[in-house]
């Protein structure tokens, strides 16, 4: 059963809305037998035939709801043996079948409170702790005791009470169970024994690493493993010990389903002997940007029954490596092919490297490293000392403000068309801004020392960057303006065409929030903004993802601050 | 007939328990006694007119007579219910 306690309405004032009711209530005050019925006190509820439901009045309903509480407090105590307190917590009465095999059996413990009994495992403190609850007549749950019986075993039980009232509201003392938990906790410890070594190896391990049962439930899981969460938006990652791996695999939905079905597969195989192990490489898109992963599965006979210990490892910088590899490698085969790039400069991606002449490339190269900046990490905090400059090639970086010391507005974006970390090459070596990575991907990344050397011995790294810098200083005093006298919707297109040019792509991923922070407006205005775009069919928008349908046509809802940047950033 | 009962609410259970003892005494299994919890029906409730519990309605034979209240008294009920008459 499953009554729906309504309370009488007592409110005349809401009376009004609800005319059904009330017409129920005048049939009853104007008189008839159910008038005189509840004038005795006879009447548990009244009909509301407005909302087809049944309104219980107060007497009924605390009689209702009391009733129901008791019931459930006896089931939450039910156990093995039952006992009772007087007022000052001694025990006055005992029962139940499980006193002999309790080890609690003398009859010693009548008129003794708890802490007069010989308990090892509690401190003076617990004890306060306890008795303190009891002042404040609290119910106790799993107080676990342990002590020596007299046959020398220890055992160990587990109390739960609750407070006693008398009609008048006076305290009576405590009633409640106790129950032998000795085998339990036997259990427990021996386990423990077991796995203890085993879970440390594994915690101290940096992969995600989980183990099987043949069913296929995760019967024990690194911490590694748990502090990873479905946010990661991989098949079947972070699975919780106890849930079963192989079920979520094949539930798998949408893009994943594939991929579910395959490492499915793969672990049946190991569970079954078929294979020794089997390893699954796979991608998936984050908030965070694309990030991979390989799935290494191998199998073990434990205690006589097949385990499979499921491994699952980032290998996002060794893909992005690869990539970067592969970029080179595409790159060094079509130069003299295509050529059309002056024969003294090479290609790369990072437009501010691609226009040094070749020497002087190969010079600065040697400081370059390829790093992959993921989505929400600071490279540089306002005031902190610049320690790398970054060269984007696919990522995006975000210079911000802080203008009332928690808000934050964006004034530049660099992508692979500049450099982060302009104040070095100005003489600063402390950034004014806070840069922001925005979308994942790589840069090559020099540090700050051996910058500023090549800086002071070449000439054509001083007037790429000098003219980079002026780009980037016509940005800033264009977006301020743009940010203070142009509409949302302007900047907004503004600001999704300066995103599509740093990531040479129509399509990429964003959200909401982070719109609202770029452009210092509240996250109402840019659903507002965005909406219009997308009713114009300029833009599409869907779960974070912006497609840019109509780049003409988004230029020309753009204030002319976007023509303004671009013109000063392409000009030589 | 027809209890129409508000869960185990106290009045409700008082009126099961008297009509028990009044079956019990002066119908001796002719009866048919169906009970309807509104908690979990009211829409039972309102079908038939109903609109305090507990009440007792009786459907068969005509004339259909109605008692609300716990049913502590025996005299209304079984006047209402057609049984004093005969007895008496």
């Amino acid at each position: 059963m499953n009554p729906k306690l309504n309370a009488p309405q007592q409110n005349p004032a809401r009376s009004g809305a609800r005319p059904g009711f009330e017409n129920v209530m005048l049939r009853l005050v104007k008189g008839g037998p159910e008038r005189l019925a509840i004038e005795a006190g006879q009447i548990d509820a009244i009909i509301d035939t407005a909302s087809g439901s049944a309104i219980l009045l107060p007497e009924a309903q605390r009689a209702l709801i009391e009733r129901k509480t008791r019931f459930r407090s006896l089931v939450a105590l039910c156990s093995d043996w039952h006992w009772e307190q007087d007022e000052h917590y001694r025990f006055a009465a005992r029962a139940g079948a499980g006193v002999g095999s309790s080890g609690f059996d003398d009859a010693h413990i009548i008129g003794k409170a708890l802490w007069e009994l010989p308990f090892d495992n509690m401190s003076e403190a617990d004890w306060q702790t306890h008795r303190n609850q009891l002042e404040w007549r609290a119910t106790f749950h799993d107080l676990e005791l342990r002590r020596v019986d007299r046959a020398g075993e220890v055992r160990y039980i587990s109390v739960d009470g609750e407070p006693v009232f008398d009609q008048q509201d006076e305290f009576k003392g405590y009633r409640g169970t106790t129950r032998d938990i000795t085998g339990r906790k036997q259990a427990a410890a021996l386990v423990q024994g077991s796995d203890r070594h085993a879970r440390a190896a594994l915690d101290a391990l940096a992969a995600q690493v989980c183990v099987l049962d043949p069913a296929g439930t995760v019967i024990m899981a690194n911490q590694a493993w748990r502090a990873c969460t479905a946010v990661n938006g991989s098949v079947a990652a972070g699975v919780r010990e106890g849930a079963n791996y192989l079920a979520v695999c094949d539930n798998a939905v949408g893009n994943e389903r594939a991929e579910g079905g395959a490492i499915a597969a793969g672990i049946r195989q190991v569970i079954a002997g078929e294979s020794r192990s089997f390893s699954h490489e796979h991608a998936s898109d984050s908030p965070a940007g694309q990030r991979w992963f390989v799935l290494t599965v191998t199998g073990y006979r434990g205690d006589g029954a097949m385990r499979a210990v499921v491994s699952r490892e980032n290998i996002t910088e060794r893909k992005r490596a690869e990539q970067l590899l592969g970029l080179d490698y595409t790159v060094a085969n079509q130069v003299p092919a295509v050529n059309r790039e002056p024969a003294n400069r090479v290609s790369v991606a990072n437009s501010l490297l691609a226009a040094l002449p070749h020497a002087e490339y190969q010079r600065l190269q040697t400081g370059l490293e390829p790093v992959t900046l993921t989505f929400g990490e600071v490279l540089y905090a306002p005031g902190a000392p610049i320690r790398h400059v970054y060269f984007p090639i696919d990522c995006l970086v975000s210079l911000l403000t802080a203008v009332d010391g928690h808000r934050a507005l964006e004034v530049g974006l660099v992508g692979h068309e500049g450099m982060v970390g302009i104040p070095l090459a100005l003489g600063s070596n402390v950034s004014p801004v806070r840069a922001l990575v925005q979308g994942t991907g790589t840069a090559m990344r020099m540090e700050a020392a051996p910058f500023r050397k090549e800086l002071l011995q070449s000439m054509p790294l001083q007037r790429v960057l000098y003219h980079y810098t002026h780009a980037l200083m016509a940005q800033f005093a264009q977006t301020a303006a743009c940010n203070n006298f142009h509409a949302v919707k302007a900047r907004l297109a503004r600001w999704l065409l300066m995103t599509r040019d740093r990531v040479r792509s129509n399509e990429f991923r964003l959200t909401h929030e982070l719109l609202a922070q770029m452009l210092g407006i509240r996250r109402a205005g840019v659903t507002a903004a965005a909406g219009a775009l997308q009713k114009q069919k300029l833009i599409r928008y869907r779960r974070g993802n912006i497609r840019i349908l109509d780049r003409k046509g988004l230029e020309a809802a753009a204030c002319k601050c976007y023509r303004v940047i671009k013109n000063v950033s392409g000009r030589p | 007939m027809r209890l129409y009962i508000a869960g185990s609410a106290p009045n409700s259970i008082q009126a099961i328990a008297n009509l028990e003892a009044i079956c019990r005494e002066h119908l001796k299994g002719i009866h048919k006694l169906e009970i309807v919890d509104i908690l979990e029906q009211p829409q039972r409730a309102m079908a038939d007119g109903v609109l305090v519990t507990p009440s007792l309605t009786k459907v068969s034979p005509l004339p259909a007579a109605n008692v609300v209240g716990n049913l502590n008294d025996k005299n209304k009920v079984l006047l209402a219910l057609g049984i004093k008459g005969k007895v008496a």
